[in-house]
């Protein structure tokens, strides 16, 4: 039984505005048992102090011991200096060896820099704190990406801490034109999040849109990547992807080249990527690493999975119900006499099989890496043969499902693949109830759907529709290196933003 | 009002999920299981205005093919009969390959068959059809049905390989339709069963063979074309790939694949326009596969002996066709649509009707054949009547001397 | 961003394009070999140009006109309020009727091809609820799906008729000669019947963005449908022969039923058959939609996706009621609805837009 009412008075708000002062500091983080707070002796003199305020565990210890409190603490340094504004001066100048001070006169700033690793050192009597970063460095190290194996590219993957990921992608994109606009995401958690994009490049109204989706967002915060995706999409409700989520630093910088803003999150290893259509979705940057026509041949045979996970299970359902026609004479025999001894009709056997490779699926991704490959793998041998052995299911439906399936793990984006999956049910059921008639049906319906959707005001199925029947081939094909590329022109990039100034 | 839409949107399909008669399609929901895949069907009469109907049909690889009749005033009732087959089966007949009619009911019209292929949609047009001579479709259905091949398998396989050696043709119920359409009358590849002798056994088991053509005029059989007619018409109509053609010559026998037969046709019109002739000029060119007997292929004359020989026996087998079909006043060649094509206004312009001219025109058949090679032996083995031996009979006797 | 429910040409002549191998397949090739007989296939060669003149007429009396007028606006303009709402409603009237009749037509072409045991009420339902959940979104969203499905289409359509070539006879085809010319004719108005129901699609003209340098876009896609009328006629009636051609009710499905690809894919006309019936979808959409554009233009409302239900119950009673039987409904399919098609999109459109350009009202 949770104690205590729904409609308790909220806590004091911390005024933006308010002066600071270090009792104003301390009743802010009361009750937090690692807000720290101690005097430091300015110029080692014990008639004039300073408090220093940090949250233990943001912070560098050693760094807040040797960079902040030793110079201060010098009567070297500071030992002449007795006003206070002009220690602060002196601090603010470079006195203490730390890259980032600020001046603060507010509350509201004054704590969101502790809470992003700064200590504080404040001045009462000046109403006034110099904040400085030293900010733990217990970070995740940066590692070869795990969800999106590389092949043939770099092996720096994103990691939580923001910063980190904005270098990566300054290191690769070297551009002065390079913007990064930082926002402050949550009502409660406050997050970081930065805006990436290409000045004079990218075009302006994406950016702009992208910027006022994020600053919409009424999350109390920003801890997920569902929360940026469906809160900025154009479509929330339909399951297919309509922003780019990567772990590689190459593929963000590839888009960003390509007229694409790029969003971070801190605490999220991952960019998101917008406008993002169907096409973004089927292509991965080894299609750059490789050759020209092999990098081809694998999209093309994508977009040929993508219609195999689709609709194989369906038409396989719709064929085996009511099409027997259809089926050649060799294989309806072979196919009569596999299913002479299976009880379940076809519509269940082929559900049953769905809903068992789904599940071997989510146990596979629950269960501890080694073991979960182990069961995903000895799942689907035993229970796919025993289950054919035992004649509960004929062995063309767990040839046919396990087809699908393999189709679908040949998208390169997890989110798609998903939404696939979903659609991929619909169908059968859609082929279930109508036959061949249900899959055009419902074919005719997600592909109605899909037309319907856009990114930041770019057709989602572009360039097969909205396009003008141009560029079709950059969907499909990859052109030589060596061929000057145009720039995605449904994106609408400016001619500008160049390296060079 | 979009909800509105989903909703309705959703509840009809639900609604055809559900059992409810005249809102789904359930009624075209076959379990595989219990199908009975029909491979060829016969149709004979059974005198009296009525039909005698059996399929043949397999469920599964492993599991024997079975056979069913029915019989019944029309093929529509009788194979409404067959689907209340025993064992809960049923029947389904897209798979049908062949459509065997006895001699018997062809004699009295073969168009109730053809119009219940054309009508029912899970029957195709691409089911081939043949009339069975000398017996009844069911009978040689049944023997065949005895063998350790498939009845299906050996239809399919005679109808597969008659093409490849031109020694006949499987009709399609869409040709033959079409030309009874266009011409008014149509050619049928006929079949007989023959008994092939086995060892130890008191009756051998059935085996099909091409009976040559039948001529059906107005849905109807109305005459057999001999062999001879048969592989005229086989010419004509280009329905082959090789046809094997043994020539006797003084002290030999050759026998030839013919593997390219070109007709030219060229119509002679007088000055009213009428047509008075039509020549026909047969090219040729085949392959000797076999040579039997005192015959050096590589003599030009030889040769010339065998061109001359193969163009007499080409030439009168399409002359033969021709002249049956004028006294039978029956263009099962459609020669009409073949000179039509040639000289279209001269055709369109004449004054009497191709069905008068027909039976009465001068046809002229003309032929050239070309041995074109002989494959890999250039001479014939020296075997019999020469002085010289065998070359490895002169090394074992030297070997043996030495 | 992105809400304006605005089209390119190009993306209004692919809907045209897809939409109109929906009342093709039902007319071709029987109608053009009842008139041509042998000479049928050549017979899309005289309704070419006879299109394209439609469609170059309908540019020239459009080419002033305001971009966000379509015709219903054009007909109130031109004619006047009066005689231009009785136009406006006239049309909508028969094309609410029409949209029935497509949905009925492709549940008894369902029927006779690959659900002989099937009812076509299911299909009718089935059918209607689709489009008017199309039809109650945007303009841009349908184009598109056309777009996306036009390849599609266009590869079966491909391999079908690739696939039907081995059994083509020219014996089918040939003779043809200059006296076949006046047969010809008659059978191009068939073809060009199906061309000209492209004049339905002006009322969503006021839909279409026209940049002022663009090259015109419609006659490269009127080439292609002639090119599928081509195709269709050609194969049907060379593999089937003038007089089977014409006595079958699917003669093009009854051709595809006999196909091998690459002689191995075989019977694939409930493919193809479903892969039409996308078309169907499409055209039925269309028409819902314009039918609302109509209502919307002549009542002054601001949406037009209110009268989008209506129109489609309204063809659902259509649908059910237009003939009792498959018998009854062949007379509709054979003659009367080609002929008021003809009636209304090739004469009756065109003069509406002829009178108001010389009244000079646009």
């Amino acid at each position: 039984m949770l104690r205590g009412k729904a409609n308790a008075p909220a806590p004091p708000e911390i005024g933006e505005d308010a002066a600071v002062s270090a009792a104003a500091l301390e009743a802010v983080f009361q009750g937090c048992y690692d807000f720290e707070a101690r005097d430091v002796n300015i110029g080692g003199d014990t008639q004039r102090k300073a408090r220093l305020c940090f949250i233990d565990g943001l912070v560098s210890g050693s760094d807040v011991a040797q960079q902040v409190i030793r110079p201060l603490t010098d009567p070297g340094r500071f030992g002449d200096v007795r006003d206070g504004g002009a220690v602060i001066e002196m601090l603010l100048g470079g006195s203490v060896y730390v890259y980032t001070a600020k001046r603060r006169d507010k509350l509201g700033p004054l704590a969101g820099d502790l809470l992003n690793g700064f200590c504080a050192l404040i001045f009462d009597k000046e109403r006034t704190a110099v904040t400085f970063e030293v900010k733990s460095p217990q970070r995740r190290s940066v590692d070869a990406p795990k969800e999106e194996k590389v092949i043939k590219g770099a092996k720096d993957a994103f990691v939580e801490t923001m910063k980190v990921n904005t270098t990566l992608v300054r290191r690769k994109v070297r551009n002065p034109h390079l913007k990064i606009k930082s926002f402050n995401l949550g009502r409660r958690a406050d997050t970081a999040a930065a805006l990436v994009y290409i000045e004079g490049f990218t075009n302006e109204g994406i950016v702009a849109e992208a910027a006022r989706r994020l600053e919409g967002i009424r999350a109390e915060g920003v801890l997920t990547s569902a929360v940026i995706e469906e809160n900025i999409v154009d479509n929330p409700r339909s399951p297919f992807p309509q922003i780019i989520s990567t772990e590689r630093s190459d593929k963000f910088c590839m888009n960003l080249l390509e007229g694409r803003v790029g969003i971070f999150v801190d605490g999220l290893p991952l960019g998101f990527l917008a406008p993002g259509t169907f096409s973004q979705f089927m292509k991965v940057p080894e299609d750059h690493a490789g050759h020209f026509i092999v990098a081809s041949a694998l999209t093309l045979l994508r977009y040929m999975a993508v219609f195999l996970t689709l609709l194989a299970p369906a038409f396989y359902v719709a064929v085996a119900m009511y099409h027997q026609e259809m089926i050649p004479t060799r294989l309806m025999q072979s196919m009569i006499e596999a299913r002479a001894s299976v009880p379940f009709p076809t519509a269940l056997e082929v559900i049953l099989m769905l809903l068992a490779f789904e599940l071997l699926q989510e146990a596979g991704i629950r269960l501890p890496s080694p073991i979960g490959e182990t069961v995903s793998i000895i799942g689907a041998l035993i229970v796919g043969q025993s289950a054919v052995e035992a004649s509960v299911v004929s062995p063309v439906v767990v040839v046919v499902i396990a087809l699908a399936g393999i189709a679908g793990y040949t998208m390169p984006n997890q989110d798609m693949g998903s939404a696939l999956r979903l659609c991929r049910f619909l169908l059968v059921l859609a082929a279930i109830a109508l036959g061949m008639f249900g899959v055009a049906t419902a074919s005719a319906i997600l592909t109605w759907h899909l037309a319907g959707l856009e990114s930041f005001g770019v057709p989602y199925m572009s360039p097969f529709a909205g396009s003008e029947g141009r560029h079709l081939s950059r969907a499909l094909l990859r052109r030589s290196m060596t061929v000057k590329r145009d720039r995605e022109p449904e994106l609408k990039t400016g001619g500008g933003g160049e390296a060079k100034l | 009002m979009k909800k509105a839409v989903c909703v309705c949107l959703a509840l009809a399909v639900a609604l055809s999920l559900t059992g409810c008669s005249g809102l789904t399609i359930f009624s075209n929901y076959r379990r595989l299981e219990n199908i009975e895949l029909v491979r060829t069907v016969t149709v004979d009469s059974q005198g009296g205005g009525g039909v005698n109907v059996s399929v043949y049909g397999t469920a599964g690889e492993q599991s024997e093919a079975r056979m069913y009749e029915r019989s019944g005033p029309s093929v529509g009732v009788a194979m409404g009969k067959l689907l209340l087959m025993p064992l809960g089966r049923e029947a389904i007949l897209s798979h049908t390959e062949a459509l065997l009619m006895g001699e018997e009911l062809a004699k009295e019209s073969i168009r109730e068959c053809l119009d219940y292929v054309e009508r029912f949609s899970e029957m195709r047009l691409d089911t081939g059809v043949l009339i069975v001579r000398d017996g009844t479709a069911r009978d040689l259905l049944a023997g065949l049905s005895g063998a350790d091949t498939p009845a299906s398998d050996t239809i399919a396989g005679l109808g597969r390989n008659i093409a490849r050696v031109g020694e006949g043709y499987f009709f399609t119920a869409r040709e033959i339709a079409s030309s009874l359409a266009d011409n008014g009358c149509a050619l049928v590849q006929c079949v007989r069963g023959v008994e092939e002798e086995k060892l130890f056994e008191e009756r051998g088991e059935l085996n099909l063979e091409p009976a040559g053509f039948a001529v059906v005029r107005e849905g109807a059989v109305c005459a057999y074309l001999t062999d001879q007619e048969t592989l005229g018409a086989i010419l004509l109509l280009g329905k082959y790939k090789s046809r094997n053609v043994d020539l006797a010559l003084p002290g030999a026998a050759v026998t030839v694949s013919v593997d390219l037969a070109q007709t030219e046709l060229e119509p002679v019109f007088d000055r009213e326009g009428r047509l008075t002739r039509l020549r026909v000029r047969l090219s040729l060119r085949a392959n000797v596969i076999n040579v039997a007997g005192m015959a050096d292929i590589t003599d030009e004359a030889v040769r010339r002996t065998c061109e001359e020989a193969l163009t007499e026996q080409m030439t009168g087998a399409v002359r033969a066709a021709v002249r049956r079909g004028q006294e039978l006043a029956l263009d099962y060649l459609d020669l009409e649509g073949a000179i039509r094509r040639k000289a279209p206004l001269k055709t369109a312009d004449m004054p009497d009707a191709w069905q008068d001219i027909f039976p009465l025109l001068a046809v002229d058949v003309e032929g050239k054949s070309v041995l074109a090679r002989t494959y890999d032996i250039a001479d014939p083995p020296e075997l019999f009547g020469k002085e010289d031996k065998n070359p490895w009979e002169k090394l074992i006797e030297s070997l043996k001397g030495s | 961003m992105g809400k304006t429910d605005r089209i390119t040409e190009r993306q209004l002549s692919v809907l045209i394009f897809v939409s109109l191998l929906s009342p093709m397949i039902r007319i071709l090739p029987a109608s053009a070999v009842l008139f041509a007989g042998r000479a049928a296939w050549l017979s899309t060669a005289l309704a070419l140009p006879a299109g394209a003149a439609l469609v170059g007429f309908t540019r020239w009396a459009r080419k002033n006109a305001p971009e966000e007028m379509g015709l219903a606006d054009m007909a109130l303009a031109g004619l006047g309020p009066v005689a231009g709402r009785v136009f406006d409603i006239l049309c909508a009237l028969w094309l609410t009727f029409y949209g029935g009749f497509i949905a009925r037509s492709a549940a008894e072409r369902l029927l006779a091809t690959v659900y002989p045991n099937g009812n076509t009420p299911v299909f009718i339902v089935v059918m209607l609820a689709v489009a008017l959940f199309t039809a109650s979104g945007l303009t841009k969203t349908l184009s598109r799906t056309a777009e996306i499905l036009m390849p599609i289409l266009g590869a079966v359509i491909a391999v079908v008729l690739l696939s039907a070539l081995p059994d083509v006879s020219a014996g089918n085809l040939l003779p043809v000669t200059y006296r076949d010319l006046k047969a010809m004719a008659y059978g191009a108005l068939p073809i060009f019947d199906v061309m000209a129901a492209s004049g339905y699609f002006l009322f969503l003209a006021g839909r279409v963005r026209r940049p002022k340098a663009q090259k015109p876009n419609a006659f490269p896609w009127l080439i292609l449908l002639a090119a599928v009328a081509f195709g269709v006629t050609f194969f049907t009636l060379g593999t089937l022969g003038e007089k089977l051609a014409v006595s079958m009710e699917n003669a093009f499905f009854m051709v595809v039923r006999n196909i091998k690809v690459l002689g191995v894919v075989e019977r694939m006309e409930a493919v193809v058959v479903t892969v039409w019936i996308v078309t169907d979808f499409i055209f039925l959409a269309a028409v819902l939609m314009i039918v609302a554009e109509i209502w919307r233009t002549v009542t002054g409302a601001k949406k037009r996706a209110v009268f989008v239900a209506p129109s489609a119950a309204l063809s659902g009673a259509a649908a059910f009621l237009v003939a009792g039987n498959a018998f009854a409904f062949q007379r509709w399919s054979d003659f009367i609805v080609p002929a008021v098609n003809l009636l209304l999109a090739a004469v009756l459109i065109p003069a509406v837009m002829a009178v108001g350009k010389l009244r000079r009202r646009y």
